[in-house]
C-alpha cells in the first residue's frame, strides 16, 4: 500500500483516483429554480429576534449566587489575613529606596533606622502562631495554609472558565440561528443549560473527592516528618485531581524530550480545536434528555474538559 | 451579476450592496444573487449528498436563509464581518452536513448493521457499473466533514483557508481533516481496485 505522506498528498486530476473522481458530474439546476425560490419568499414569517444573552432565570440566579459567595469569601479572607498580620509575612521582598540607590551606585550606605511604631498591647492573651508558606513546608499548619491559597485561586479560575464556556455556548447558539441551522427551542435550551450545570457540579464533586484523597497522602507525609516544597505541593495537588490513567499519561509526558513534548502539545491543541467545536455542535444538536436519565453521563460536562483539566498530554 | 451591479468596482462592496437590497425585500437583487450563486451552491450540495433533489432542496433552503437573515447580515457587514459568497458556502455546507447526519441517524435506526463494515466503500464502488456512480460511492463513503473537505478543495478548488472558513474551522484543524480525508479516499479507492481485480480474476 502507500505510505502515509503519499496518502495525504493532494489528489492529482490525472492520477487513477483523479480519473475515478472526475466522473462525479453534477446535473443542471431545474430551469424554474429561481422562480420556485422567489415564490417561496412570499408570506414568510419574520425571522426570530436575536437571542437574549444571559440564558434562563435559573442560570442567572446561580451565577449571581456564585459571584456573591465568591465576593463575600474573598472579603472575609482578606479581612482575616489583614487582621492576623498574614499579609506582612508574604514572601515578597520590596527593596527600600536606599537599597535601590546602593545597587545603582555600587556603594553601601549607612543603614537608616526605620521609624518604629509603638509596640501595641495584644488584645488577645495568646496570639496564634503565624503561618508563612515560604521555603519548605514541614508543618501541618503550613500545609493547610498552602491548601487554602490553592483553593482560593482555583475558585477564581473555575469561575472564569465557567463564564467562558457559557459565553461560547451563547455564541454557538447565536451563530446557528444566524446560519439557519436547527437550534434548540427556549425549553430545550433551558434543559441543555441545566444538564451542563449538573455535569459541572458532578464533575467538581468527583475532582474534590480525588483531591481529598491526595491531600490526605500529603498530610501523612508531613506528619511522618517529610519536607515538601510549595511547588511540590501544588504539583501533587493538581495531579491528585486527575483520574489515575490521566495521571499516568501526564507522568509519561513529563519523561518526553522537549521536542517530543512540543509535538504532543501541537497535536493536542489541534485535536482540542476540532473536538471542542464538535462537542458544542453535538451538545446543541442532540435532543436534550430528561436530567435523571443523563445523571451518569460524563459527556455532558465534557464541553468544559479542554480548559478545566490537565490534558493527558498537556503540560501543567 | 455584473449586469445588475449596483455600481461598485469592488466585488465585496457589490455583495454588501446586494445584501442591503435583499434586506429591503428587493426581488430583482435576490433573483440576481440566485442566478449567480445557486449553481455553485448546488454543485457543493449535490457532490456532498449525491442526490439531485436533496441538492436543490438545500440550495433553495440556503437562499431562503439569505432572504430571511439579510437584515441581520447587514449588521455584520457594518462591522466588516460579512462576505456573501463565503456565507452562502458555509450555510450550504452546514445544511448538507446536517441532512447527512439526520439521514444517517434514520438509516442507522432502520437498518442497524450487526457489524460495522471495515471498508464500506469497496463493495459499493465495485458494484457501481458507471464511472459516476463509482465516484459518488467514493465520496459517499467518507464521513460528512471529510466529504465536505474533498468537495470544497478538489472539486471547487477552493484554497484551504476558504474551505476552512466554509467549515467554520481554523486552518490547522482543517488541514488535518483534509489529510485524513485524502488518506481515507485513497485507501478506499485502493481497496475497491483490489476487489475489482480479485473479482475479475
Amino acid at each position: 500500500m502507500s505510505d502515509p505522506d503519499t496518502n495525504s498528498a493532494p489528489i492529482a486530476p490525472d492520477s487513477p483516483l483523479g480519473h475515478a473522481l472526475s466522473g462525479h458530474d453534477v446535473p443542471a439546476l431545474s430551469p424554474d429554480f429561481a422562480d420556485r425560490v422567489m415564490a417561496r419568499t412570499q408570506g414568510r414569517p419574520d425571522p426570530l429576534p436575536p437571542l437574549r444573552r444571559g440564558g434562563g432565570g435559573k442560570r442567572r440566579w446561580s451565577t449571581a449566587r456564585r459571584l456573591t459567595v465568591g465576593a463575600l469569601a474573598a472579603g472575609a479572607l482578606a479581612s482575616a489575613a489583614a487582621a492576623t498580620g498574614l499579609l506582612n509575612d508574604l514572601p515578597i521582598d520590596l527593596p527600600s529606596p536606599e537599597q535601590i540607590w546602593d545597587r545603582i551606585t555600587g556603594e553601601d550606605s549607612e543603614p537608616v533606622p526605620q521609624p518604629q511604631s509603638e509596640p501595641q498591647e495584644s488584645v488577645a492573651p495568646e496570639e496564634p502562631e503565624e503561618v508563612a508558606v515560604e521555603g519548605p513546608i514541614d508543618s501541618p499548619e503550613e500545609l493547610e495554609e498552602a491548601f487554602n491559597r490553592i483553593d482560593e485561586r482555583r475558585g477564581e479560575r473555575r469561575e472564569q472558565r465557567r463564564s467562558r464556556v457559557d459565553q461560547r455556548l451563547d455564541e454557538a447558539l447565536q451563530q446557528r440561528r444566524e446560519q439557519g441551522l436547527p437550534a434548540p427551542t427556549p425549553e430545550q435550551e433551558a434543559r441543555l443549560r441545566e444538564r451542563l450545570e449538573q455535569g459541572r457540579d458532578r464533575r467538581d464533586a468527583l475532582i474534590e473527592d480525588r483531591r481529598a484523597t491526595s491531600r490526605e497522602d500529603l498530610r501523612e507525609r508531613i506528619e511522618s516528618g517529610e519536607e515538601l516544597t510549595p511547588r511540590e505541593v501544588l504539583r501533587e495537588d493538581r495531579a491528585g485531581a486527575l483520574r489515575p490513567e490521566t495521571r499516568e499519561r501526564l507522568e509519561e509526558f513529563r519523561e518526553l524530550s522537549p521536542q517530543e513534548r512540543r509535538e504532543r502539545i501541537r497535536q493536542f491543541r489541534e485535536r482540542r480545536q476540532e473536538r471542542g467545536g464538535q462537542r458544542f455542535r453535538r451538545l446543541i444538536e442532540e435532543r436534550p434528555e430528561p436530567p435523571a436519565e443523563v445523571a451518569g453521563d460524563e459527556d455532558s460536562a465534557s464541553v468544559e474538559q479542554p480548559d478545566d483539566t490537565v490534558a493527558p498530554d498537556q503540560p501543567e | 451579476m455584473s449586469g445588475d451591479s449596483p455600481g461598485h468596482d469592488d466585488g465585496s462592496l457589490d455583495e454588501a450592496e446586494f445584501v442591503r437590497r435583499i434586506a429591503a425585500q428587493d426581488e430583482a437583487a435576490f433573483r440576481s444573487v440566485i442566478e449567480t450563486h445557486a449553481p455553485l451552491m448546488h454543485r457543493i450540495a449535490y457532490r456532498m449528498m449525491g442526490d439531485a433533489h436533496e441538492a436543490e432542496d438545500i440550495t433553495q433552503e440556503a437562499m431562503l436563509r439569505l432572504w430571511d437573515h439579510a437584515p441581520r447580515l447587514i449588521e455584520k457587514g457594518r462591522a466588516g464581518g460579512l462576505k456573501l459568497t463565503p456565507w452562502l458556502k458555509r450555510v450550504t455546507v452546514n445544511l448538507a452536513i446536517d441532512r447527512l447526519r439526520v439521514s444517517k441517524r434514520v438509516t442507522d435506526e432502520e437498518h442497524a448493521p450487526e457489524q460495522v463494515d471495515a471498508d464500506p466503500l469497496a463493495d459499493a464502488a465495485i458494484e457501481a457499473h458507471e464511472e459516476g456512480a463509482a465516484a459518488r460511492a467514493l465520496i459517499a463513503a467518507l464521513p460528512e466533514r471529510q466529504r465536505a473537505a474533498i468537495v470544497l478543495t478538489y472539486y471547487e478548488e477552493l484554497p484551504n483557508a476558504e474551505a476552512a472558513d466554509a467549515l467554520d474551522m481554523n486552518i490547522k484543524a482543517f488541514e488535518s481533516l483534509l489529510f485524513r480525508a485524502r488518506a481515507a479516499l485513497r485507501k478506499a479507492f485502493e481497496a475497491a481496485q483490489a476487489q475489482e481485480q480479485g473479482g475479475a480474476a
